[in-house]
């Protein structure tokens, strides 16, 4: 007879364990899916990067500026297509200082044209072009702030500081997972000539310039021509291509990242842990009957296959019920609120389809290695002792 | 009349291989806690024990830390000479610095760069941190070209050895002469060169980041506060030097505390069902006994009271067990980002009994809340039934 069949009947036995064995496997799944999906979060920033893209800043330290002629003269680089500068203005909504977004001074033309995934209406898009002290925010930053097109909005400088005017002209969207949805453009012109008044150390600077490389050239190349233009002069830069860029924030925080990973494995310690627990329960309590079912003619082999097609399928319905359980919690719950309120660390916390996958393979897989020793034991019996064993 | 503490401990004993998975399982929860709270304390208590509650630090107002924060020189001597700064003879003990963050590649991590803080120091600098002291080679000398590192970097970047050098600027090499310690704070991680040196490679003269003044007493702070905020002009910040760095730490510390507490409470989840299961099943074994005790005249409220100690000892025990392997952890060094200065420090983990107890609790309170259930089920057995089997 079927003798999987069998096996997974025997889980019908003690429903009640069984079921706290399923939500065990299932709760251990869904923390080690919210982990995956922390630990992918933060490398897709790497993963969905525009391989046609560098970005050139100071050598040094990130802090200091480069020159705004630099600009012209990337242009100019043989193998770039174009390029936009960007420079850090770091304001904050004084009616909301405990929310962090990244606040940008652009020249509006080049940096649509170089960040392409932007997606902005036309008669939006107009109108930031023609009004100096428009500002053109992500679609999430909107919704956070309660930000409307037309809306006059006043930020605090901490950089330059005082009183900053804007006027809400656009909101766009991304087409790509490579750009953040809370970020705050503005016009650098408008910074500029405050600077020049101001504050004029910080005048004709700018943060990073951005370049895309034509059709056929290699990012990784046109970043060392870069390079080397400027290698003979003061202030000299270090391009990226964007990707590497991504990935070197990476490498600040390897330490976490390092730790999680372990911290995933351990979870899946617990899991087999609790798993190997209950089978090897239901195999004690059935000591008995594993010594009829010998008598009666079935090989030691079948015995191992009763028991692991029971860890299977515990396994298996563990691993459905975290995926039901895991799959709407991290993506409506966790990951809406993380996208929302810590876009700079999460700006696309969704369940990747392959931690998906694993996490039920994973769940079947460690339930079998959990049931080798149950296994092992009740094929290893001896019928005569078996029969003899009181309850 | 309670059953005897033996009967418990004997019927925890005879399923060895049940128990020992059990309370592992519990283990690793107790084990996971314990080391991120370690390590969220100890980025407290590295980054916190950088500053003095007698020393003053004054940045820009609305500057989140001296990173952003720049201050003209000429404010410089104003500060210094407000009430409450602590004098060696007629000279003020305080220092305008200058603070960046430089992006060196770090070893072992192919192509990545990381970002270190580098402090541009007067003399006087080394006067304030009392607890600085040089444990390889010289302090630098004013002036120069030189420069010197905290133990916390050593080996970690590219150029961050004793007799090694690095370039701020092309063609002017920095020359390592000295390595020194401040017994496990924030500072250990930075880089100290000439303040002038740091301005000339920056093309920064005439501002300083920060200053930071040695207090006449931690009294002294309200005064002194109170005269460098007074002119409105200046746009000027002073904050106690410890409740500066506290701030610094809080973003970091906080969001591994929240990321530990967030997996732990998950994992206890999960262990505390292992515990039910195994609980559980141990009542149904021992019905017959269980019938028996009853039968010999112990309570139902001693059955209850057995089943839910038993479960509250084997999660102790497994508590215990992560207690101490967690304790190994203090060995180990991490060196991570400060979220709010963006600087990498080097942190250990900080193993405070606090934590190791709140940790073994939270392991026995699994083991209760686990083993209730299952001890309530036990308690309401009918003897007669029970013993029938």
């Amino acid at each position: 007879m079927r003798l999987a069949t069998l096996g997974v009947r025997n889980i019908t036995r003690a429903r009640f364990r069984v079921a706290m064995t399923v939500l065990g496997v299932a709760l251990a799944l869904v923390a080690f899916i919210l982990i995956r999906t922390v630990l992918s979060s933060w490398t897709a920033a790497a993963d969905f990067a525009a391989k046609d893209r560098i970005v050139s800043r100071h050598k040094v330290t990130f802090i200091m500026p480069l020159p705004y002629k630099y600009l012209d003269e990337v242009r100019a680089i043989d193998g770039v297509k174009e390029a936009a500068m960007s420079s850090w203005f770091g304001g904050k909504d004084p009616n909301h200082p405990n929310e962090m977004f990244g606040t940008m001074a652009v020249q509006p033309e080049s940096i649509l044209k170089i960040y392409d995934e932007l997606e902005v209406s036309p008669e939006q898009k107009q109108a930031w072009f023609e009004n100096r002290r428009g500002a053109l925010i992500g679609d999430m930053l909107a919704k956070k702030m309660g930000w409307k097109v037309g809306d006059k909005v006043t930020l605090q400088g901490t950089i330059y500081p005082g009183d900053w005017q804007f006027e809400i002209s656009g909101i766009y969207r991304t087409l790509r997972r490579s750009m953040d949805r809370t970020t705050f453009f503005f016009h650098y012109n408008y910074l500029n000539e405050w600077a020049k008044k101001n504050q004029p150390r910080s005048a004709d600077e700018v943060g990073w310039i951005a370049a895309r490389v034509s059709p056929g050239r290699r990012a990784a190349d046109v970043a060392k021509e870069i390079d080397n233009h400027f290698d003979s002069l003061d202030v000299q830069t270090l391009s990226q291509d964007e990707r590497s860029f991504n990935t070197s924030f990476l490498g600040m925080i390897s330490a976490i990242l390092s730790a999680l990973d372990i911290v995933s494995v351990v979870i899946l310690l617990i899991m087999m842990l609790i798993l190997g627990n209950t089978i090897a329960m239901g195999v004690r309590e059935r000591t008995q009957e594993y010594g009829v079912l010998r008598a009666i003619g079935f090989l030691p082999k079948h015995l191992a296959i009763f028991v692991m097609g029971e860890a299977l399928t515990v396994g298996f319905l563990g691993g459905v019920a975290g995926l039901v359980l895991g799959y709407p919690l991290v993506e409506q719950g966790i990951g809406r609120f993380l996208e929302e309120n810590l876009p700079g660390f999460f700006p696309f916390f969704r369940v990747p389809p392959a931690t998906a996958v694993t996490a039920l393979f994973l769940a079947m897989g460690l339930g079998l290695v959990a049931a080798a020793i149950p296994a092992y034991q009740a094929s290893r019996l001896n019928v005569v002792n078996a029969l003899r064993k009181v309850g | 009349m309670f059953i005897p503490l033996n009967y418990t401990l004997r019927s925890l004993w005879v399923r060895k291989s049940t128990t020992l998975a059990t309370a592992l399982g519990i283990g690793l929860v107790v084990f996971v806690l314990a080391s991120s709270l370690m390590l969220a304390s100890g980025i407290e208590r590295t980054v916190g024990s950088s500053g003095k509650p007698d020393h003053a630090i004054v940045i820009r107002k609305g500057s989140e830390n001296e990173l952003s924060s720049s201050i003209e020189s000429t404010a410089v001597g104003i500060i210094l000479s407000a009430p409450g700064v602590k004098k060696s003879g007629s000279t003020p003990i305080g220092a305008g610095e200058g603070v960046v963050v430089l992006s060196l590649s770090k070893l072992g991590l192919d192509g990545k760069f990381s970002n270190v803080q580098a402090r541009g120091v007067t003399p006087v600098s080394q006067q304030i941190r009392s607890d600085l002291h040089i444990v390889e080679g010289r302090p630098i000398t004013p002036g120069t070209d030189e420069a010197m590192i905290g133990v916390g970097l050593v080996g970690k970047f590219a150029g961050m050895e004793l007799g090694q050098s690095f370039e701020l600027k092309k063609n002017r090499p920095l020359k390592v002469v000295g390595i020194f310690d401040t017994g496990g704070s924030g500072i250990d991680s930075e880089i100290w060169l000439d303040l002038e040196t740091l301005r000339s490679s920056f093309g920064r003269g005439g501002t300083v980041s920060s200053v930071v003044v040695q207090l006449e007493s931690r009294a002294a702070f309200d005064g002194f506060e109170a005269a460098v905020e007074h002119d409105k002009q200046l746009g000027l910040e002073a904050q106690r030097e410890s409740a500066y760095y506290e701030k610094q730490s809080e973003g970091t510390a906080m969001f591994i505390k929240a990321m530990g507490i967030v997996v732990a409470f998950f994992f206890s989840l999960g262990a505390m069902i292992g515990a039910m299961i195994t609980m559980y099943a141990a009542v149904s074994q021992r019905s017959k006994e269980i019938g028996t005790l009853r039968a010999l005249g112990f309570s139902r409220v001693a059955i209850l009271t057995a089943f839910v100690v038993e479960s509250f000892f084997l999660a102790i025990a497994g508590g215990l067990l992560g207690a101490l392997a967690s304790l190994a952890m203090g060995l180990v060094k991490l060196s991570m980002m400060n979220f709010n200065t963006w600087q990498e420090v080097t942190f250990s983990f900080d193993p405070n009994p606090q934590t190791l107890a709140l940790s073994v609790i939270v392991g026995g309170l699994m083991g209760f809340f686990g083993g209730f259930f299952p001890a309530i089920r036990a308690a309401r057995l009918s003897p007669i039934q029970a013993m029938r089997g």
